[in-house]
């Protein structure tokens, strides 16, 4: 298969310029004999679903929430970054590209990345218009805040609730098309198959949540924006519903999945307290501004945190990297966190957690300015685990935040199915090997906003897509599919609940294919994988029917798909002999336990033909062009 | 542009009604509890006063504020009815445990008080304007102002009244309605009005209650003064 | 601990319902509501009864799905916390606890503590937004908007669209929701055009939706697990009646 990613020619600068000067146009007065499925109703869906009916497409809007307000979006703590220069620091589009670059290690598309750079400025503009309630200084202009990986300010922000924010922007710029008919939203209907005619996407099936009804839907193209698949580890920091199923479907209906391997994990996160934990919580990584990680030097110390001596304190970030200290990037500080618990020096239930200490910041500074500072997440972490930061350290440990591997889309945002584009975190094409903070939302809303409503203009505009009908011998055999798939999920009145099977499978993912990795590890997740998959068919047990509300068989068919995908992480994480970004193999690294990347051999985009479950899937290989940035190691030191 | 009928059912337009409303009828009670303070500086004021207000351009005043007091009344009474009905409708399963947090026995309780006040006012009216209750009292005695003029002597009537101590405790406990009512009245009525704002809503929030309490307690003055003995024919 | 839970149990929208009980043993006071929950659920799965069904998805307060009437309080008995982010540290050995769905007419209960809050997003279809396509906006300095005026705006979006204001109001009145986007809009400059009609639509459609008037409990605002003001209320009843009156707010 030839991957041809459709980047426009001539400099970077102008790529974008020229390539929307070239696309065809659609006449607006043809626009509403178009119509669009968007799947997804968070920052990448509702953007797309609101500016393409603006523009007069029909378009049909899903989601599996009971609003189009519940993505998991709108869960963004700390900010938005776009290249606005209103701090006069020497920020540019060209400096948010090399930094996007860098932080994504090398392993992004540069001309997606500068595309994302130049309209990181519209969609500020464009979410004022909206009314969103950034945070302002007194003079009433727009406040800026810094952020990893950068060193200018270019975060916006409103409060602690960014994403919040902006998703009930775009939320409400949905709700206007809806109350004007140009949208039509399905609440609560999740998506179960891609429905592929004449190798092109036209339509999806899906399964009312309510009724269980599973129904087709028919559209001329179909627009996934369906969020990241960090739940394949049961424990992230995702929402609960938040699943591969949509895209693994697609994937399975002949789309490419690329990078599947690529996680990044957030390092301050509250630890686990116990086998029921449902989900883990992330604090905002400012705290590591002021807070001091540390563990006992010794193994076992039982001591409470202060009957711990300093001498016998090992605060190991200060120790290996004097440089950044506490500071280090998210991939650095999770591993080394990763390590002295591995080491069996970790703090708390289960040793899994590290210190994070405010005592030094409180007494250097007074109780009042660190309240001042981080008083609401002081409150929150009160709140979960019923501790006193201010009295007692805070207990942090990794978690999995954010996935960067996605459908492969070309530059247009059209994966390999001609008709199906991909957006936001679902699509593979903006971060690289590791996302820097704050720019979650940027890519959301650029794809959505304004990527997606010039492009998917010219793929209508080449013309070719004929009349297609429900009644197609394609849509009903997928809907009979669907259907034989629940039953047959209903039917199987085995013993373990699907949580259970999620657990487990969590377990085999964040030991072997999470923070760090091994060959021989990952050779045993892909053996013990299928094995519960295996078992996952003979001794699942849903209760209930499939004809109402049954949220048992709702996470049944996610883990159904979560227990397939995770092989393919592991395969990709097994062929990627390097270490770099969200992705670090044990062994591939230097002399002082850093990431080894290895551009020779693998500086590309791996994406993945499905051939079947349980049989390997086929590599293919979009190789990566730096003609802008140069192939620099990450230090850190 | 939407139909004025449109606006004039909605909820919160009748809201606005019963508010605006009922912030006239509490201007009504603070005139009339002036007047009947009067009865502290004895028959003379009193009775004068109560003569003003007969004769005020030719009684058309008098039956000016009495049609005026009426329609708000009955504004204020149907929109409480239709809210209320609405309000029910609302919530058609009940639930099994509640537990309050700021409604207080007066926010909870308006329909009740409101009822039981409208039999209170037709009692009163009863007794005091239509000498329909407890006519022995009513009028019986005439009043020479200091002018010359004689009038009906309402000093005495109400003296006379408030000296059966049923009719001081069905006034006592009237009065404790009307406080009940106004307890939550007066700053919902702001409230509902849209004046409050951050800064003036905490004030609207202690001085409504207040101000219940005030009028309350001025209006039970005159009956427990007289069975006290402090106020004499 | 040990606690004996009393939970609202309804098949379906059309099914009566009724409290049932259940007692759940060695319940970790560092657990969340919620995971409590998943643990009677995996119980009864495994006995082969039917799960409880719940609305959850973030378990970080914000996302706004989760919401049941605990003890007979939203939310359960914590201020400003949703049902996710309270925990079972609040509660105390022998314990019982109520735990019924949110109850109002436009609310109808799916399944037994899942209700449908469509309600909600055909009351900001009305007009909870600022009319701009994408492509209109000006640069995003260009109208300075001072401090206060976007605190506030922000004070008022903060609103999650859980429904506990609805849930609480003894009247299941949706004004503390829909002021708080009447507010957000009305305190920011792009809001103004469309201040007045979008305050009579959406007061309208809250009616048309069924949800009861406003008798100012407060117990909303009590309820609301992020302390959006009353204010907001007021500043939308006097919005409303101004475009009511033919003014322009």
């Amino acid at each position: 298969m030839e991957l041809n990613s459709a980047i426009p020619g001539g400099p970077i600068q102008q790529r974008w310029d020229k390539h929307r000067a070239e696309l065809k146009l659609v006449n607006p007065a043809n626009k509403r004999k178009f119509s669009v499925i968007v799947v997804g109703t968070g920052l990448a869906g509702a953007s797309a679903s609101a500016t393409l009916a603006e523009l007069g497409y029909n378009v049909q809007a899903f989601t599996y929430h009971d609003s189009a307000r519940r993505a998991h979006s709108i869960a963004a703590q700390g900010g938005i970054n776009a290249a606005k220069n209103y701090q006069n620091d020497g920020d540019s589009v060209w400096r948010l590209f090399y930094d996007t670059v860098k932080g994504g290690d090398f392993r992004a598309r540069e001309s997606n990345v500068y595309r994302l750079a130049q309209v990181s400025v519209n969609i500020i503009d464009q979410c004022v218009a909206q009314g969103v309630p950034f945070a302002r200084e007194y003079g009433g202009y727009l406040s800026n805040r810094s952020f990893g990986g950068a060193q200018v300010s270019r975060t916006f922000y409103a409060r602690g609730q960014t994403g919040q924010q902006l998703l009930l922007g775009a939320y409400q710029a949905l709700m206007r098309q809806v109350g004007l008919g140009k949208v039509k939203l399905h609440n609560k209907q999740e998506m179960m198959d891609l429905i592929v005619i004449d190798g092109r996407a036209r339509g999806i099936i899906t399964r009312d949540l309510v009724t269980g009804a599973v129904r087709s839907h028919m559209a001329d193209a179909v627009i996934l924006a369906t969020g990241g698949y960090g739940n394949v580890f049961y424990l992230s920091t995702n929402a609960m519903a938040c699943n591969v199923t949509a895209t693994y479907r697609a994937h399975k209906r002949g789309a490419l999945f690329a990078n599947p391997c690529y996680t990044q994990i957030h390092p301050t996160c509250i630890p686990q307290s116990g086998d029921y934990q449902s989900k883990l919580t992330l604090m905002s990584e400012s705290l590591r501004n002021d807070g001091r990680i540390w563990v006992p030097k010794n193994k076992g110390d039982q001591r409470s945190p202060d009957q711990i001596p300093e001498s016998d304190r090992d605060y190991y970030l200060e120790r290996k990297y004097p440089s950044f200290g506490n500071l280090s990037p998210r991939d650095i500080a999770s591993r080394a966190a990763k390590e002295v618990c591995d080491e069996g020096r970790g703090v708390g239930p289960g040793g899994l957690g590290v210190y994070l200490d405010f005592a030094d910041a409180i007494r250097r500074l007074g109780e009042k300015v660190i309240a001042d500072r981080y008083g609401n997440l002081f409150e929150m972490y009160e709140r979960i685990t019923g501790e006193n930061p201010y009295k007692v350290p805070m207990r942090i440990y990794p978690a999995v935040h954010y996935t960067m591997g996605g459908l492969w889309v070309d530059y247009n945002l059209m994966s390999n199915v001609p008709g199906l584009f991909v957006l936001g975190e679902a699509n593979f094409s903006d971060h690289g090997a590791n996302r820097l903070g704050a720019s979650a939302l940027m890519q959301g809303l650029a794809d959505g906003y304004f990527v997606i409503p010039y492009t998917i203009g010219g793929y209508f505009a080449q013309g070719g897509l004929q009349a297609v009908s429900a009644e197609s011998p394609e849509a009903k055999a997928a809907v009979t599919e669907a259907e034989q798939k629940i039953a047959a999920l209903l039917s199987i009145g085995g013993k373990r609940s699907p949580t259970s099977f999620h657990r487990e499978l969590g377990k085999i993912m964040w030991d072997k294919c999470g923070m760090a990795r091994t060959e021989a590890g990952l050779k045993e997740a892909l053996q013990r994988i299928p094995e519960l998959r295996e078992e996952f068919w003979q001794n699942l047990v849903v209760p209930g029917s499939g004809t109402d509300l049954n949220q048992s068989l709702e996470l049944g068919l996610r883990v159904a798909d979560f227990l397939e995908f995770a092989e393919l992480m592991c395969y990709d994480a097994l062929q990627r002999n390097e270490s770099c970004g969200g992705h670090f193999r044990e062994e591939y690294q230097t002399e002082d336990g850093e990431a080894k990347r290895n551009d020779d051999d693998y500086c590309y985009v791996a994406a993945w033909e499905h051939t079947g479950v349980g049989s390997t899937p086929i590599l293919h290989k979009e190789s990566l062009t730096f003609e802008n940035v140069q192939l620099a190691t990450r230090s850190y030191k | 542009m939407k139909a004025f009928g449109e606006i004039w059912r909605s909820n919160l337009f009748q809201k606005w009604l019963m508010a605006i409303t009922g912030l006239l009828l509490v201007l009504f009670l603070l005139g009339h509890l002036s007047g009947n303070l009067l009865v502290f500086l004895g028959p003379a004021h009193l009775n004068e006063y109560a003569h003003g207000l007969r004769t005020m351009g030719h009684g058309a005043v008098l039956w000016g504020a009495r049609l005026g007091l009426l329609a708000f009344f009955i504004l204020h009474v149907s929109s409480a009815i239709t809210l209320s009905r609405r309000n029910r409708q609302a919530r058609p399963q009940k639930y099994v445990k509640v537990e309050a947090r700021s409604s207080t026995l007066a926010s909870r309780t308006m329909l009740y008080s409101g009822l039981l006040l409208i039999s209170y006012v037709l009692y009163h009216l009863a007794h005091f304007t239509w000498g329909a209750v407890h006519s022995q009292h009513y009028a019986q005695v005439s009043y020479i102002l200091p002018s010359g003029e004689v009038v009906p002597d309402v000093y005495t009537m109400v003296v006379k009244s408030f000296s059966e101590p049923l009719i001081v405790i069905l006034y006592l406990l009237s009065m404790v309605m009307v406080g009940l009512h106004l307890n939550h009245a007066i700053s919902s009525a702001f409230q509902t009005m849209g004046v409050t704002n951050r800064r003036i809503m905490p004030l609207v929030r202690v001085g409504g209650p207040a101000l219940s309490v005030i009028i309350a307690l001025g209006f039970s003055a005159v009956p427990l003064a007289i069975i006290l003995g402090f106020v004499k024919i | 601990m040990n606690l004996r839970l009393h939970i609202w149990r309804q098949a379906g929208p059309n099914d009566m319902g009724m409290l049932k009980t259940y007692d759940i043993a060695n319940v970790s006071e560092h657990m969340s509501f919620l995971e409590m929950l998943d643990v009677l659920n995996e119980g009864l799965i495994a006995k082969g009864e039917i799960p409880v069904a719940f609305d959850h998805d973030c378990r970080e307060g914000i996302c706004g799905t989760c919401g049941m009437v605990i003890n007979g309080r939203p939310h359960g008995p914590v201020a400003r916390t949703t049902a996710c982010q309270l925990h079972m540290r609040t509660f105390k050995d022998g314990d019982e606890i109520y735990i019924e769905p949110w109850r109002a007419k436009a609310f109808p209960v799916l399944r037994d503590l899942v209700v449908d809050r469509g309600s909600f997003d055909r009351i900001i279809q009305k007009g909870g937004y600022v009319s701009v396509n994408t492509g209109n906006a000006q640069d995003g300095n260009a109208t300075p908007i001072s401090k206060p005026d976007a605190d506030r705006a922000m004070d008022a979006a903060a609103c999650i669209g859980c429904g506990a204001c609805v849930a609480a109001c003894p009247n299941s009145s949706a004004m503390l929701f829909t002021a708080a986007k009447v507010g957000h809009l009305a305190s920011l400059p792009q809001g103004q055009a469309e201040r007045s009609s979008r305050a009579m639509e959406m007061v309208l459609q809250m009616d048309a939706e069924g949800f009861g008037s406003c008798t100012n409990h407060y117990e909303c605002e009590a309820a609301c697990p992020k302390g959006i003001s009353a204010e907001f209320i007021a500043q939308m009843n006097r919005d409303f009646v101004t475009s009511a009156l033919g003014g322009k707010a």
